[in-house]
């Protein structure tokens, strides 16, 4: 099939059921681009949604095309394009805005009611050899950053993303719990904005030991449910309460360690997803104005992550453990969702 | 008791409150002497009087209480230059240290070491005579009462919470909770210029004063399922609010705030309950409804009396009750029970 499929897709058909087969190549529209799809990352929400069939009340009903981490080759251009030509390398900013809501004009595109999102059903996503997007919201990489990099971006938008509604800069005491891909790429994006202490969380040590090489000061890891006490344990290693926290696990005695850990007049974020009611100490974070923000994916954020990528300013590379033929879409989900081998970011390769 | 020279109330431990005599304080460095005049009674010194504490602020030696209080000049310490001895002042009880971090950066309401009328250990205003930090007291024109005075406290708590929820002109606003603290936001968003106003409360007689003050939409809280109370609101208003302001500390209502909100707008936390509560992090999260906690205040006084002194708000009637000093037991029991309809008690504490 793979070598007679034109454009082999990977398509979770229905919960448990991830197939590769053949769909049709789909041809640009107006102000659309058509790319020979790259590289493409596996995130947590896919291998949820696999695993799940559901995010909340994002539920598979029908077959969908998995895949939003993502770049590609220019190989068609729709009518109306001019900011791309065929042959060029890009990266992929996967969720395209209505444009014409109130919050699209205000600039938080990404709370688009309408949003268009790879992935997140119904909408199908990029993990296939052939995939249209909005010409608009394809980055084009330049020669120097690989499109391994250029699928990077995507979670490393998020990290920018956080990083910004914290108000990280130069000088800033960070937290960032939970050492996964999205607190390396927290952490990564604070280091950038010149933040001055970073200490990272984690209940495995071998992430720890990952955040560290990427330039975490502290690691400590996590060995107990006493919110209050990790929080003094971040504060004796730091030397200082932290004044941002970015909780990038979504379980509830992580963020409760947020809260604790935070100085007054602080923020913390909530970057990771957990279950949808927690039990907080919310009385500590209101009277000591420690903010609660969340966060969710992006908006405006694809250009200066690539600049950090392209100037050498961030290195990400590290992130990527595993790589796959699309052809071997299945195991590469296995070993993202079992982590085995230190799997960090897996990296699917879509052309032949 | 009319010889005794500072007749003052003196929460012995909790559950006894007794009236006393203590020495009139003389002002130190940068100090006044105030003859107090009145001092409004606050949910949070009932709450000392009948639990003993609130949080880690315990009551264990005997504290005077009082903390929203208006009073005249009586006596100047050395090195006061901005009051004399007349003037009306409204006085902001808490004095931070002025040299920590917080206090240079101007979040002086989260300095550790603020001193705090009527907070344990910290002794209040509710006796005959109190001396204060001068810059902390801020002179009344002569139009604007000595209760309005002592109202400031509370319209700063309400200027506070709506600036940091970011209320400007065309704003929509839900508060929830219709006590003193929820009516004063109610006040402090209109007169900043929110064209919709929504507010909660279980109590329909809250709710009734809500809307003489200005409230465009009062909804009686008359089920725990706080989306449902969500729902309600946003049929109410004609959209969700971005602005909510939550005034009671009660779990639902908090929840309420959360799955009321307009995605990215902001849900303030005034009202403080349970240490611990059960809250849809993920619907709040997802949608950027960002969560921000109100300590007191800071930097608000000098708003809260232009609002006052303008005409641009009308705290008066949130009082609904008057008592003597001599009769601060009573009072107390009044603002505890809300009996007769009471809002704000006022105590007079001058002869």
């Amino acid at each position: 099939m793979s070598g007679t499929a034109r454009n082999l897709t990977a398509v979770l058909k229905k919960k448990g059921e991830l197939v590769l087969e053949d769909t049709p190549i789909p041809k640009p529209g107006l102000n659309e681009v058509q790319l020979r799809v790259q590289s493409v990352g596996i995130c947590g929400s896919d291998v949820h949604y696999v695993v799940d069939g559901k995010i909340g009340r994002f539920v598979v009903n029908s077959p969908m095309i998995l895949g939003h981490e993502s770049s590609g080759i220019v190989s068609a251009l729709g009518e109306g394009v001019t900011s791309l030509k065929v042959g060029d390398r890009v990266a992929i900013e996967p969720g395209v805005p209505c444009r014409m809501c109130s919050y699209c004009k205000e600039g938080r595109y990404n709370l688009c009611p309408d949003i268009v999102f790879c992935a997140t059903p119904p909408v199908d996503g990029s993990l296939r050899r052939f995939y249209c997007h909005a010409a608009d919201f394809c980055y084009k990489l330049p020669g120097h950053v690989t499109l391994d990099e250029g699928a990077l971006l995507e979670p490393l938008a998020v990290g920018v993303y956080s990083c910004r509604r914290g108000g990280v800069q130069l000088g800033s005491n960070v937290l960032v719990l939970g050492s996964g891909p999205i607190g390396l790429m927290c952490l990564l994006s604070a280091k950038a904005m010149g933040a001055a202490k970073i200490i990272v969380t984690d209940l495995d040590q071998g992430r720890l030991d990952m955040a560290k090489k990427l330039g975490a000061h502290h690691a400590l890891r996590v060995d107990t449910q006493d919110s209050e006490e990790m929080a003094r344990r971040v504060e004796a290693a730091l030397g200082c309460k932290p004044e941002i926290s970015i909780e990038c696990s979504g379980a509830e005695a992580s963020t409760q360690t947020g809260i604790y850990a935070t100085k007054s007049g602080g923020v913390l974020l909530l970057v990771g997803r957990g279950r949808y009611h927690l039990l907080l100490p919310i009385v500590n974070a209101a009277a000591r104005e420690v903010d609660i923000r969340g966060v969710f994916r992006y908006a405006n954020c694809y250009p200066l992550a690539l600049e950090m990528i392209a100037s050498g300013k961030v290195d990400a590379k590290p992130l990527i453990t595993h790589h796959f033929p699309l052809e071997k879409t299945l195991e590469a989900f296995e070993t993202s969702r079992t982590g085995a081998g230190g799997a960090i970011k897996v990296m699917i390769h879509c052309d032949q | 008791m009319a010889e005794v020279e500072n007749l003052s109330a003196v929460l012995k431990k909790k559950g006894e409150l007794v009236l006393e005599n203590t020495p009139i304080p003389l002002p130190g460095k940068n100090e006044v002497q105030l003859k107090m005049a009145a001092v409004g009674i606050c949910g949070s010194d009932v709450h000392y009087l009948v639990n003993g504490r609130i949080g880690d602020f315990i009551v264990k030696s005997p504290m005077i209480l009082g903390h929203e209080s208006a009073g005249i000049v009586s006596a100047l310490g050395e090195g006061v230059t901005n009051l004399k001895v007349g003037d009306r002042v409204a006085i902001e009880p808490g004095v931070p240290c002025r040299m920590c971090s917080f206090c240079k950066e101007g979040r002086y309401n989260l300095c550790p070491d603020v001193f705090f009328c009527a907070t344990p250990p910290d002794d209040g205003s509710l006796r005959r005579y109190y001396c204060h930090a001068a810059d902390f007291c801020f002179k009344l024109p002569d139009h604007v009462s000595l209760e309005e005075g002592a109202l400031l406290e509370p319209l700063s708590v309400g200027v506070h919470a709506c600036r940091r929820a970011g209320v400007r002109l065309g704003s929509r606003v839900l508060v929830l909770g219709a006590g003193p603290i929820g009516l004063l936001a109610l006040l402090t968003a209109k007169a900043m210029g929110a064209t919709h106003i929504a507010i909660t409360d279980l109590d329909q007689g809250r709710l009734d004063v809500a809307k003489k003050l200005g409230a465009h939409h009062a909804l009686r809280v008359d089920t725990r399922d706080a989306e449902e109370m969500a729902r309600r609101v946003e049929a109410a208003l004609g959209c969700k609010p971005e602005i909510s302001i939550e005034c009671s500390g009660a779990e639902p209502s908090i929840q309420t705030g959360i799955y009321a909100t307009k995605s990215g707008g902001v849900l303030v936390l005034v009202g403080l309950g349970p240490p611990t509560v059960n809250v849809p992090m993920v619907s709040a999260a997802l949608r950027e409804v960002d969560i921000r906690g109100i300590f007191r205040y800071a930097n608000c006084y000098p708003l809260a009396l232009e609002m006052i002194a303008s005409g641009k708000v009308d705290a008066k009637p949130l009082i609904t009750h008057h008592f003597p000093l001599e009769k601060t037991l009573e009072a107390f029991e009044t603002s505890r029970t809300g009996a007769g309809g009471a809002i704000k008690v006022m105590i007079h504490c001058d002869q």
